[in-house]
């Protein structure tokens, strides 16, 4: 969490009240005769965006209103919660959610394309990249004087704050059929998702012509993005499925976020700062034969699988730790003293220290020939309350990223097939989608060279 | 399919050993200090660090004390291997932990009162080993050890176990025959009427599945996984003839599925005077057939249209009852709330059988009244937290 470069956080003094007490005509006088009239609040708006703002602006704006200023503590307490994330740059080869660690919170949204006819596509397209660029810079929304509701919902208060947004786009093979004459450009190997022996996948929750995966720092962050590009998308797109997730600060500081089976995950991943590792496993190349416009790509697996928390809290730790092949306490390798260590299976050929069906051995054998079948994997947990006999209905929005699902995902996913792990665990949706390549600039959009 | 595959844990002792003991890196002792997870080289320091050699087991516990406390194992011996913390005088447990590879340290919390303590410790090709007694005086009492359960002690119980399996099997092949039978004559009414017994009767056998291999995804598997669904080739047995039993398949279509759901039967009832019952897997089954009621019959996730899984789980219990039978005698002196387990079972399985109506019928789970379907969810979740612990102390150990 970089403190670099923070963002205006919100509006200047004065600011308005909460919304609805004072934008109603004749409201303002029932808080105060110091409650700005909604004319002000406007003017007030478009300082915000101009002229940045202070931070604790928000206490301030209720100070203001309510005539009494916030106790310093508050103001402090609340900065400290709000914890100010830096815009991430939007433009760029890449699209810039894929590589980061993952945030604090994440949407995942399915769509299913309703645009009448390639033109409106674009159009549809265009306006995503608008909102993604505008949303992930911040700023102020402009204001419609009397001439229509207000151009934004108003959840990050008035000015937009970037809480740093990441909005990810990736389209699915159902796009490329003949609706929107995309048939000849789909991108190389993309092709609906596989169904594995052990999933029990619901196909209402499942594929979808585009994704999209808003993380940020914050819930109403993300809240607010996707409010914002629904609402301007309405007529060329339609949810299909949809997932929240978090991901858990690290416990201790320094090691590695749990998943909610209690062990760290994503401890071993391609090294990001590596341009060589990441052409070679995350991004789609130039050339052999895939359609020039997928380059800067990346190919984006997403599983919703459930965890049978309640039956996995039943079972010994000896037992789950073999399963994983990691220690639950330190996230140690069970054949290491550290987290980082690379777990050493030539010298335990037999499994007798860890499993050779464990998930973390059979997921990444870590030889020679398993090298290129690497994974970029950037997953949350959900939680979203209870299934049919009342038990908790929480897993892990598996994530990841690679240059080809064959030969990355479906090769490892093929390799933990009839693991230990899968009695605890329930894939039951998700689909396979290519993340476009990057926006470039102020000209450019998403899937451009796609439309060309 | 209530399968649950066994986990081979991690209790074999290392094939060979490592050709020498990983150094602790620098970095890794700093960030484990950090984290307060001591280990290696530095946690030395921060005491409690218990270590393990080849020729000393548990030498380290400096100056011990009474109450909660994460003692470190450091296993700084070459090869892997177990250790325990037990009572000195009757070889009791207090804590263990397994598979502590060589220069590695693991956590082992424990709760100890006044009394004798010494490791012991289970090193691959090695003999085991006692290493020195530790005493804490005064009057504090803490948590009691469980005598270990061993491989000989679970023989007898496997073998009736073995024996009940055997007896079912034989009532299972008649009946499904007669299923068979009643599907190639043509009558639907007949087969509906024999599919749920038959069913049931291999439902009650829930233990056994981790030996059944193969033929439990022949005799009892889902749908779900298969590419086709519940048309795909491979959808085989008792679910596939409920689907079409129940969804107006013809008798034409349906005496291949029977007749080979016949045949799986006779497959396994050859094959099974042959095949061993797992050890571990008779205490890991005392939750897991439940746990896979729960999951997939309460759900109603494995209702392929009869409406009966509720009677499934009915079986389900009669199978987990069976194993706590065979179980009971090591049980009885080691599980001080075995009898709670019982109350809850007992609970659940009345509030299943209310939903078996005057006529024959069961309630589907969808049609239960919420408040009954309540409460059998938390009758099972109950009984399954009591029966937790079940698998971890009747898991095979070496003395």
């Amino acid at each position: 969490m970089s403190e670099a470069n923070p963002p205006a956080e919100s509006g200047p003094v004065p600011a308005p009240g909460l919304p609805g007490s004072s934008g109603l005509p004749g409201s303002s006088g029932s808080s105060g005769s110091s409650g700005p009239r909604r004319r002000a609040f406007l003017r007030g708006a478009v300082g915000a965006g101009l002229a940045g703002a202070a931070a604790g602006g928000a206490a301030a704006g209720y100070a203001y209103r309510s005539g009494r200023p916030a106790p310093s503590g508050q103001i402090a307490a609340d900065d400290a919660q709000i914890g100010r994330l830096p815009a991430v740059p939007f433009h760029g080869r890449h699209q810039a959610g894929i590589l980061p660690r993952p945030q604090r919170q994440t949407a995942v949204v399915s769509f299913d394309v309703t645009a009448d006819g390639r033109g409106e596509l674009t159009d549809l397209l265009r306006t995503l990249t608008d909102r993604a660029r505008f949303l992930t810079a911040g700023g102020t929304p402009p204001p419609v004087g009397i001439g229509a509701p207000p151009s934004d919902s108003g959840v990050l208060g008035p000015t937009v704050v970037p809480d740093g947004l990441t909005v990810t786009v990736g389209v699915g093979s159902s796009l490329f059929d003949d609706r929107y004459g995309l048939a000849g450009r789909m991108p190389a190997g993309l092709t609906p998702m596989t169904t594995f022996p052990n999933d029990d996948l619901d196909p209402a929750q499942c594929g979808g012509d585009l994704i999209l995966q808003l993380s940020a720092g914050h819930t109403d962050a993300v809240v607010h993005a996707l409010r914002d590009i629904a609402k301007n998308t309405r007529g060329g797109m339609q949810a299909l499925w949809r997932i929240d997730g978090f991901n858990s600060p690290a416990r201790p500081a320094g090691t590695v976020p749990r998943n909610l089976l209690g062990f760290m995950d994503g401890i071993a991943n391609p090294d990001t700062g590596s341009t060589a590792e990441m052409d070679s496993l995350i991004w789609v190349r130039p050339g052999g034969g895939r359609p020039a416009w997928t380059a800067g790509g990346s190919y984006l697996v997403v599983r919703l699988i459930r965890m049978f928390v309640e039956f996995w809290d039943r079972v010994g730790i000896g037992e789950q730790e073999g399963m994983i092949g990691r220690r639950r306490d330190t996230g140690f390798p069970l054949d290491a003293d550290s987290l980082y260590a690379s777990p050493d299976y030539a010298l335990d050929p037999t499994g007798d220290v860890i499993a050779l069906t464990a998930h973390m051995r059979l997921a990444n054998p870590r030889t020679k020939q398993s090298a290129p079948s690497r994974i970029l994997r950037r997953g949350y947990n959900y939680d979203r309350g209870i299934d049919a006999v009342g038990d908790l209905d929480m897993g892990l929005i598996f994530t990841c990223f690679q240059q080809d699902i064959k030969r990355q995902f479906e090769t490892v996913q093929t390799r933990l097939i009839d693991e230990p792990l899968v009695d605890y665990i329930s894939p039951f949706g998700g689909g396979y989608f290519f993340a476009l390549p990057g926006v470039t600039g102020a000209s450019d959009y998403y899937g451009r060279g796609m439309l060309a | 399919m209530a399968l649950v595959k066994p986990f081979v844990p991690s209790r074999a002792r290392f094939a060979r050993p490592y050709p020498g003991i990983v150094a602790c890196l620098a970095a890794s002792a700093a960030l484990a200090l950090a984290a307060g997870l001591s280990g290696c080289g530095s946690g030395a320091a921060a005491g409690n660090v218990i270590t393990v050699t080849a020729g000393a087991c548990g030498t380290g516990w400096q100056d011990p004390k009474p109450g909660l406390q994460t003692l470190r194992i450091y296993n700084g011996s070459s090869v892997g291997g177990e250790v325990d913390l037990i009572d000195p005088a009757n070889g009791g447990i207090y804590g263990e932990v397994e598979s502590v590879g060589p220069g590695t340290t693991a956590a082992m919390p424990v709760n100890v009162g006044s009394g004798s303590y010494a490791f012991r410790c289970l090193l691959d090709d090695a003999d085991p080993m006692t290493g020195p007694v530790f005493k804490i005086g005064g009057h504090v009492r803490a948590a009691a050890a469980i005598a270990p359960v061993t491989d000989n002690d679970l023989i007898e119980p496997a073998k009736e176990y073995h024996a009940y399996v055997t007896a079912g099997l034989i009532v299972l092949a008649g009946q499904t025959r007669a299923l068979a039978a009643a599907v190639q004559a043509g009558n639907l009414a007949a087969a509906r009427a024999a599919w749920l017994p038959a069913h049931l009767t291999y439902e009650r056998l829930g233990a056994a599945y981790g030996t059944f291999g193969d033929f439990d995804d022949e005799i009892d598997g889902r749908a779900t996984g298969l590419p086709g669904g519940v048309g795909d080739p491979k959808f085989t047995g008792f679910y596939r003839l409920e689907y079409g039993l129940w969804h107006g398949q013809s008798a034409a279509e349906l005496t291949g599925p029977a007749e080979q759901l016949y045949r799986y039967v006779l497959g396994l009832q050859a094959a099974f005077p042959t095949m061993e019952l797992s050890l571990l897997d008779m205490g890991l089954r005392t939750h897991e057939i439940l746990e896979n009621a729960l999951e997939f019959q309460l759900t109603g996730t494995d209702d392929y249209g009869s409406g009966t899984t509720l009677a499934t789980t009915g079986a389900n219990i009669t199978g987990t009852l069976e194993l706590l039978q065979v179980l009971h005698p090591l049980l009885v002196s080691r599980y001080r709330a075995l009898p709670q387990v019982y109350v809850w079972l007992n609970r659940l399985q009345s509030l299943i059988s209310a939903q078996h109506q005057p006529n024959g019928s069961w309630t589907p789970v969808a049609a239960l009244a919420a408040r009954s379907r309540e409460q059998i969810d938390a009758a099972i979740g109950q009984a399954l937290q009591e029966l937790a612990p079940i698998a971890a102390i009747t898991e095979p150990r070496t003395t």
